[in-house]
């Protein structure tokens, strides 16, 4: 039933954005007026760069408010080929060539800042851009500007009427929208939206966070030139303070914020709203109201920004979307397995550690850890707090390098390598969870899940029936497409352990998956280290609670201020003196 | 060796404009933890009120110092109260980013509308006669604004480090819920500190019209100034901003003389993206930053 309802729902929304894009093409044609076909020719322009930047600024959620600098570049090589004899159809591919070239080297030093300082970096580089556009004047024409020959015809992209420029415009939209719902039901865009929502987790589940941004910046610059090269074509004149121009940069994100960041076809629509206003006020009012449509846009990105954060798509969403809260039927939860058999026997060693050092500052971390983990054992890490345990964790999944010592895991080819950042050691099969968690907080569960199943899986429809299978073994199939910010603690602790388990780990690291859930989840959980256990994965577990510690763990490594004091069977570990004394205290270690 | 003591000397006095300008902007930013891309729009507004009441009333520009930063305390508590105080907890960092861009735009235009494109020249009141100080020439204005920026930075110190409210905004900055689990106002800590900051850029404005032209978009060129400056010093430093400002100022000087008037924004955007990359906590931040992944 419900699937009936999210496929009506859809239907509707697919006839809502073909009557859409129609009207762009048809209202102009069949008024057939100069002004109208030049108004719905920049709303064509506006909307597509609008989505063009969304790919970066919503779905990969870096504001960026430089991108006038890659519809710069496409724009002035267009004309500065023209101008050398040739065409802008060509022109159009070397603009966004340079483009991708301008924004890897313009994003791949900025992908460290967040919010505010990315954009601040952005507008930085476009001043940059701007300035030196001013100054090569042999090149640029400096500040006078650059003319196009005025040869009409489609080879130029110069037309006596209006109607070839719609339908190229047109084009170029369809185009960008396409490239953009694209990306968003691919493997990249899942990547893309996880790397904005958590940038650790992420990194966790595998995804190559500085690739997937620069593919997706790479992509949205290519679009920008493009629309760039033919704004030029249209317009016939490009000057630097015109094409850099902060201001054009901020527009271009204002459509994409007021018809919804992050959406396909959000900024499409802001443009299609805004730009009509704009264009007539300023066609009406013509200069006797200079700064008019300025104060307008102001005052309506204040208004939109404080009353329908999520713009013209929240809205329409409400109305179209089925409610997210549609339960399914939860099928029978994991089933309790025999508890763990005394005297198991283990494979070959699949993780060592050496001797790993780790200071902060004065403090030393972790002092001397070595361990090593079989194949299909379960390893209890316990210790009590700031004993080191999440350091080990750290440094044995690739985000904390170890000062000295050594990390070796053996790969599926059984050979040992040493894996160095949290992507490689996912893709030796190491997944690992947070302590705090850290989900994908606007993404639904299923989306959570599918992100590590892109890990094994690039097809979509793959990862999804993982996803699911997933979730269902985890009894999160009630909550497939619910948000993730939704859920109780005990569920965000589960969807931390699906996202993991969609991965396919061979080695699981499991930090604290019981704390602060009840009783009855940690019998759950138990049961479900079982199983994953059974199914040949070997796990180190961080763990406070005992009960677990206890019928889960073969072996159990006590940690205490960075140094491992104990080690052996759970049963021998509790009776440790020197463990009582470490939770304890010195009078406690005889009683 | 004249000409270099003089190019040193201007970048210094540019050094006290930028400092005495961007003050307010790394208190707001260090703060509230906001961007405001309209702080060039209050200098903007300051100078035309700095404007038209030294004309209207026929009085020297500085004393309308009295009236300017009052009102540009309201509008920056204004601001805070309406415009930032209901998206400080909203999902990303987007939306206020969006907001104060919307903000500065609309002020912007606005002024465009009300007061045209061209530009306001505030009675210069002797301010631009040079003083003679051994081999080198300096305007009794740049003088002036000079020497109140380093008192500004000074006063605005002593007042953070040895006043009850001041030490209530220093524990806002650090953590805002502890404090306010101490019984401090936060959202009161925040109009105040907003409404500070934009009369910190009052007392700029009042000071910065006799000597520069006044018009709509005025503020535009001092908003970048003042971020790389306040990024430069380190989140919220106010010495930091000062020594951050003196150092634009030389680099803005020197650049201008030795490379070309036209590229001086290229070194000092390109000192900034330099900074901002390689050490994104400022020359002279020390405290772990949000804003940057490991």
């Amino acid at each position: 039933m419900t699937q009936d309802k999210t496929d009506s729902a859809q239907r509707r929304g697919v006839i809502a954005l073909a009557l859409v894009l129609l009207g762009i093409l048809a209202i102009p044609i069949a008024m057939d007026d100069q002004f109208i076909y030049h108004i719905f020719v920049t709303i064509c322009i506006f909307a597509a760069l609008s989505t063009a930047w969304n790919i970066v600024g919503g779905y990969a959620g870096q504001l960026s408010l430089g991108h006038a600098i890659f519809y710069g570049i496409g724009a002035y090589a267009a004309v500065m080929l023209t101008n050398l004899g040739i065409t802008p159809w060509i022109g159009m591919f070397v603009g966004a060539f340079f483009a991708v070239i301008a924004a890897i080297v313009v994003s791949y030093p900025c992908f460290r800042l967040h919010g505010p300082f990315f954009a601040l970096a952005t507008i930085a580089f476009l001043e940059v851009f701007r300035v030196l556009a001013l100054h090569f004047r042999s090149f640029t024409g400096g500040a006078t500007g650059m003319m196009i020959p005025l040869n009409v015809g489609w080879e130029w992209m110069v037309f006596r009427d209006r109607l070839p420029a719609l339908i190229i415009a047109f084009g170029l939209l369809l185009l960008t929208l396409a490239v953009a719902w694209w990306i968003r039901n691919r493997r990249l865009g899942f990547q893309l939206i996880a790397t904005r929502e958590r940038e650790s987790a992420a990194r966790a589940a595998g995804v190559g966070t500085v690739r997937v941004r620069l593919v997706g910046v790479s992509i949205s610059a290519a679009l920008c030139a493009m629309m760039g090269s033919f704004h030029a074509m249209y317009l016939t004149f490009i000057e630097p303070e015109a094409v850099f121009s902060l201001t054009f940069s901020i527009q271009i994100a204002l459509f994409a914020l007021i018809g919804g960041i992050g959406t396909i076809f959000g900024p499409l629509l802001g443009a299609v709203m805004l730009v009509p206003i704009t264009e007539f006020a300023r066609g009406w009012l013509g200069s006797g109201a200079l700064g008019l449509h300025g104060f307008v846009y102001g005052v309506v990105l204040v208004l939109v920004v404080l009353f329908m954060p999520n713009g013209i798509m929240g809205l329409v969403q409400r109305f179209f979307e089925p409610d997210r809260s549609a339960s399914e039927a939860e099928p029978a939860s994991v089933p309790a397995e025999a508890r763990a058999s005394e005297a198991r026997s283990f494979g070959e060693d699949v993780l060592q550690v050496e001797r790993l050092d780790k200071h902060f500052g004065g403090l030393h971390v972790t002092n001397n850890v070595s361990f090593s983990l079989k194949e299909g054992e379960v390893l209890a890490l316990i210790g009590p707090n700031g004993a080191g345990k999440t350091t080990v964790f750290n440094m044995i999944s690739g985000f904390l390098k170890a000062d000295s010592g050594s990390v070796v895991v053996r790969g599926p080819d059984g050979q040992f390598h040493s894996p160095t950042t949290p992507g490689d050691y996912a893709a030796i099969g190491v997944g690992r969870t947070f302590q705090i968690v850290q989900p994908f907080a606007s993404m639904t569960v299923e989306e959570n899940i599918m992100v590590g199943a892109f890990h094994r899986h690039h097809n979509v429809v793959d990862a999804r029936e993982a996803a699911r299978e997933t979730a269902h073994r985890l009894g999160l199939g009630r909550w497939l497409h619910a948000e993730a910010r939704g859920l109780t603690i005990g569920g965000l602790k589960r969807l931390e352990v699906a996202r993991v388990m969609a991965m396919e780990p061979r080695i699981l690291l499991l930090d604290e998956v019981m704390a602060g859930i009840n009783q009855t989840d940690v019998r759950r959980a138990v049961d479900l280290m079982l199983s994953i256990r059974d199914s040949g994965v070997s796990i180190i577990a961080i763990e406070h609670v005992m009960q677990a510690v206890m019928s889960l763990s073969d072996r159990v490594i006590v940690l205490n201020s960075g140094e491992i004091i104990a080690e052996g069977t759970p049963q021998e570990v509790v009776r440790d003196a020197t463990v009582i004394q470490a939770y304890l205290g010195k009078e406690f270690a005889n009683a | 060796m004249e000409t270099f003591l003089q190019v040193v000397t201007n970048g210094l006095m540019l050094g006290g404009l930028f400092a005495i300008v961007s003050v307010g902007l790394t208190l707001i930013f260090g703060i509230v933890k906001v961007i405001n891309f309209a702080h060039g729009e209050y200098l903007m507004i300051g100078m035309y009120l700095t404007f038209l009441l030294a004309t209207g009333l026929d009085v020297h520009p500085y004393l309308t110092v009295a009236a300017v930063a009052p009102l540009l305390f309201v509008l920056g508590a204004l601001t805070q109260r309406f415009l930032i105080q209901p998206l400080m907890h909203a999902r990303d960092e987007h939306v206020q980013i969006f907001a104060t861009v919307g903000l500065s735009t609309a002020l912007m235009n606005l002024a465009l509308l009300v007061f045209g494109a061209d530009i306001a020249s505030t009675p210069a009141s002797g301010l631009r006669t040079s003083l003679h100080i051994g081999p080198v020439r300096i305007l009794a204005g740049q003088a002036v604004i000079f020497c109140v920026s380093i008192a500004l930075v000074v006063g605005l110190h002593y007042y953070l480090q040895r006043t009850q409210t001041g030490r209530a905004i220093r524990a806002v900055a650090q953590n805002r819920d502890a404090a306010q689990l101490m019984g401090i106002n936060v959202n009161w800590i925040y109009v105040l500190t907003f409404g500070i900051g934009a009369a910190c850029v009052g007392l700029a404005a009042s000071l910065v019209a006799p000597l520069y032209p006044t018009q709509p978009t005025s503020g535009t060129y001092f908003v970048l100034i003042a971020f790389v400056v306040v990024v430069l010093g380190g989140l919220g430093s106010i010495g930091g901003a000062f020594v951050g400002a003196m150092i634009i100022g030389l680099i803005d000087s020197l650049s201008g003389f030795y490379i070309g008037s036209d590229l001086r924004e290229v070194a000092v955007f390109g000192v900034f993206l330099l900074i901002l990359i390689l050490k994104p906590s400022g020359l002279f931040g020390r405290r772990s930053l949000a804003h940057v992944s490991p």
